[in-house]
């Protein structure tokens, strides 16, 4: 690789959804850790910037995605992790934004999602996918040793705070968040766990979470958590919700999901939040490719159901 | 309705609607193999075994739990003078379950234990029995009939036998063949099966159990929640996979469920949501052990799909004999005062 003109072909075949070579997959990746190394574990990220959630290996989504916010680099993009699992183009997708991350490193950043983590993607469907697609799990290797580089949250023009998951009982300011030393498998417990599993809830205060790592917390949590630090909102995605994006806690919080009829059986519509130079904010929603967008369906297994 | 299709389309969406037996007992198997329940004879009707994801297992846990705990209610009730008289279990679109096996190897099977399925599927499995030792034994039948097992006669037992449900004269006369005995206490199962058939075969179906059985309960287990996103994409889904939910038009929710249990002559007729049903009416210990089985992230997806199944069920029971049976919440509940899932019909 080295030069532009290589990445430029590598995302072009990736946009087609195809996959890159092993060895071409190890060079990006090791270009994508020169770059993602030096970010901050807060990354800043100026306006304008338009912020999406989980994506899922949703790859025929994203393009949809795409389609609909503005291709990159025209258009600035924060994505809040959880690129890969569940859909069927983990690979294609989680590389062709790490291959726009490395060709545009000011005009992409990604985030780290709870399943940007060796553990959970043995269990929903990357691995096997690597496996299945390269036949061996080097791919997977790198790809995951690359996670451990992603930044945890962005911070946006000091004012909107963007994260996978939610907050920790363990972090009253961002300050203590740049202290974590994030290049590590995501750990079960703990600020860095939290981060990327918590959710919010209408309760007071914290709660245990259903999901055995991270916790629930209130809005008293949240308003305390954004005067401690000056934000006027948390970004954040981790839950799938129906209509795309949720407002809670009077607004000082959003829930964006950005991938449409997720798992292929949901039903729910997508959305990306875009912002503006002074901040503004605009959603847009947008429904799953059409099939005939998805060029010939390989042989893709039927969404499960209780049969 | 299904003569609606052509021909060749139909016997296309017949053999899709037989797989779903296969995925289920895949399903079921990939639990079994995780620890989520215990069978010991699923392993016999599956070739190819395969690792289910984790809301796939859980799902049919609560399933299975379910129809276990409402199987041996009806076993376990016993009339006015304290003593458990003799009872017969029929399982509409059986499939592969292997609820008879169980129940007989802890030698607590009822009087008469009638399965019907699809011919092809009623010829496999009675292939499978024929030729696994262990099975065998269980039933300890004389050899397969024109592809059925017929019965024990007047001795009851075991039966097998093969129809389309929605012929309904196929279909009792398939029961006759396996000596079905209308005087005994009776547990009908059609556990996801009425909602492969068009609605009206179905319906006559459940009137014909309501009349012959005087002392009997019919449980169903199907879909439900047709008309919201999730509903309608399950629809499409299905209909790509080549089983339609043909039955899903005429009992869109829970409270179409019971109605149409109560127009066809069941006197009580009560159901649930999935949901509510694990969250409440499962045993909470055994639940939290299965929560720890697999690593579990599909919490939204999981709310979204069991809000999508329900248990329901009619009951016939002029003696008083089947008073308790039916879905409660779990005695380990009770002490929280936790909302009883019969009377709180649908959780949003």
């Amino acid at each position: 690789m080295g030069s532009s003109g290589d990445l430029d072909r590598m995302i072009e075949q990736l946009q087609r959804c195809e996959i890159l070579k092993e060895r071409e997959v190890k060079t990006l990746c090791e270009k994508a850790v020169e770059i993602l190394v030096e970010e901050s574990n807060v990354q800043k990220v100026e306006a304008p910037v338009t912020i999406c959630g989980d994506i899922h290996g949703q790859f025929y989504d994203l393009k949809e995605l795409f389609k609909v916010g503005g291709d990159c680099p025209t258009i600035n993009y924060l994505f809040m992790g959880d690129f890969v699992d569940r859909g069927f183009y983990s690979v294609e997708t989680f590389l062709l934004l790490l291959a726009l991350k490395v060709r545009y490193p000011d005009r992409i950043y990604l985030i780290r999602g709870n399943h940007e983590s060796r553990q959970i993607t043995q269990v929903y469907g990357f691995y096997d996918e690597c496996l299945r697609k390269y036949g061996s799990a080097n791919v997977w290797r790198y790809c995951t040793d690359i996670f451990d580089y992603l930044s945890l949250s962005a911070l946006i023009d000091n004012r909107i705070f963007c994260v996978h998951g939610g907050l920790s009982p363990s972090i009253n300011t961002l300050d203590q968040i740049r202290t974590i030393d994030r290049k590590q498998e995501v750990p079960h417990d703990g600020a860095m766990c939290d981060l990327l599993w918590s959710d919010p809830d209408d309760i007071d205060g914290w709660g245990l979470s259903p999901r055995g790592a991270g916790y629930l917390f209130g809005g008293d949590v949240c308003t305390q958590f954004n005067q401690n630090n000056k934000v006027e909102l948390i970004a954040r995605a981790h839950q799938l919700v129906m209509e795309g994006y949720k407002w809670m806690f009077n607004d000082q919080l959003v829930t964006v999901w950005s991938a449409p009829n997720y798992c292929y059986r949901c039903g729910n519509v997508a959305a990306i939040l875009e912002l503006d130079e002074h901040l503004t904010k605009s959603f847009k929603v947008f429904e799953a490719a059409p099939p005939e967008a998805r060029g010939v369906p390989a042989k893709k297994p039927a969404p499960d159901y209780f049969l | 309705m299904a003569h609606s299709l052509s021909l060749s389309s139909q016997k296309t969406c017949d053999r899709a609607v037989r797989g779903t037996n296969d995925d289920a007992t895949v399903s079921k198997l990939s639990c079994v193999q995780l620890g989520y329940f215990e069978d010991d004879f699923l392993k016999y009707f599956v070739r190819r075994a395969s690792k289910r994801a984790p809301i796939i297992n859980r799902g049919y846990y609560a399933r299975v739990s379910a129809f276990r705990t409402l199987v041996q209610q009806f076993l376990d009730t016993t009339d006015e003078t304290g003593s458990n008289p003799e009872k017969q279990i029929i399982s509409l679109g059986c499939g592969f379950d292997t609820g008879f096996f169980q129940l007989k190897a802890r030698q607590c099977e009822p009087k008469r234990y009638i399965e019907v399925d699809f011919p092809e599927v009623v010829a496999k499995k009675a292939d499978v029995i024929a030729n696994e030792e262990v099975l065998r034994q269980l039933v300890k039948f004389p050899p397969v009939q024109d592809g059925e097992f017929h019965g024990g006669g007047e001795e009851g037992g075991y039966s097998l036998v093969a129809a389309d449900l929605r012929d309904l004269d196929a279909c009792i006369k398939a029961l006759s063949r396996a000596n079905y005995d209308p005087s005994l206490p009776t547990l009908v199962l059609a556990e996801c099966v009425l909602v492969y058939l068009p609605s009206d075969g179905s319906q006559a179906l459940l009137q014909w159990a309501a009349k012959e059985f005087s002392q009997a309960a019919i449980v169903i287990y199907e879909m439900i929640n047709a008309h919201d996103a999730f509903g309608e994409q399950m629809i499409i889904n299905l209909e790509m996979r080549g089983c339609p939910l043909l039955g899903l038009a005429g009992t869109p929710d829970l409270e179409a469920q019971r109605s149409r249990l109560t127009s066809a002559g069941w006197k009580r007729s009560e159901g649930c949501d999935m949901r509510t049903i694990y969250e409440n009416c499962l045993d909470p210990v055994d639940v939290r052990r299965i929560s720890r089985l697999e690593l579990f992230d599909e919490f939204e997806e999981w709310n979204l799909i069991m809000a999508h199944y329900c248990i329901a069920y009619g009951v016939n029971d002029p003696q008083g004999l089947l008073a308790s049976f039916g879905l409660r919440l779990h005695p380990s509940h009770e002490l929280q005062q936790r909302k009883v899932p019969s009377k709180d019909l649908y959780m949003d």
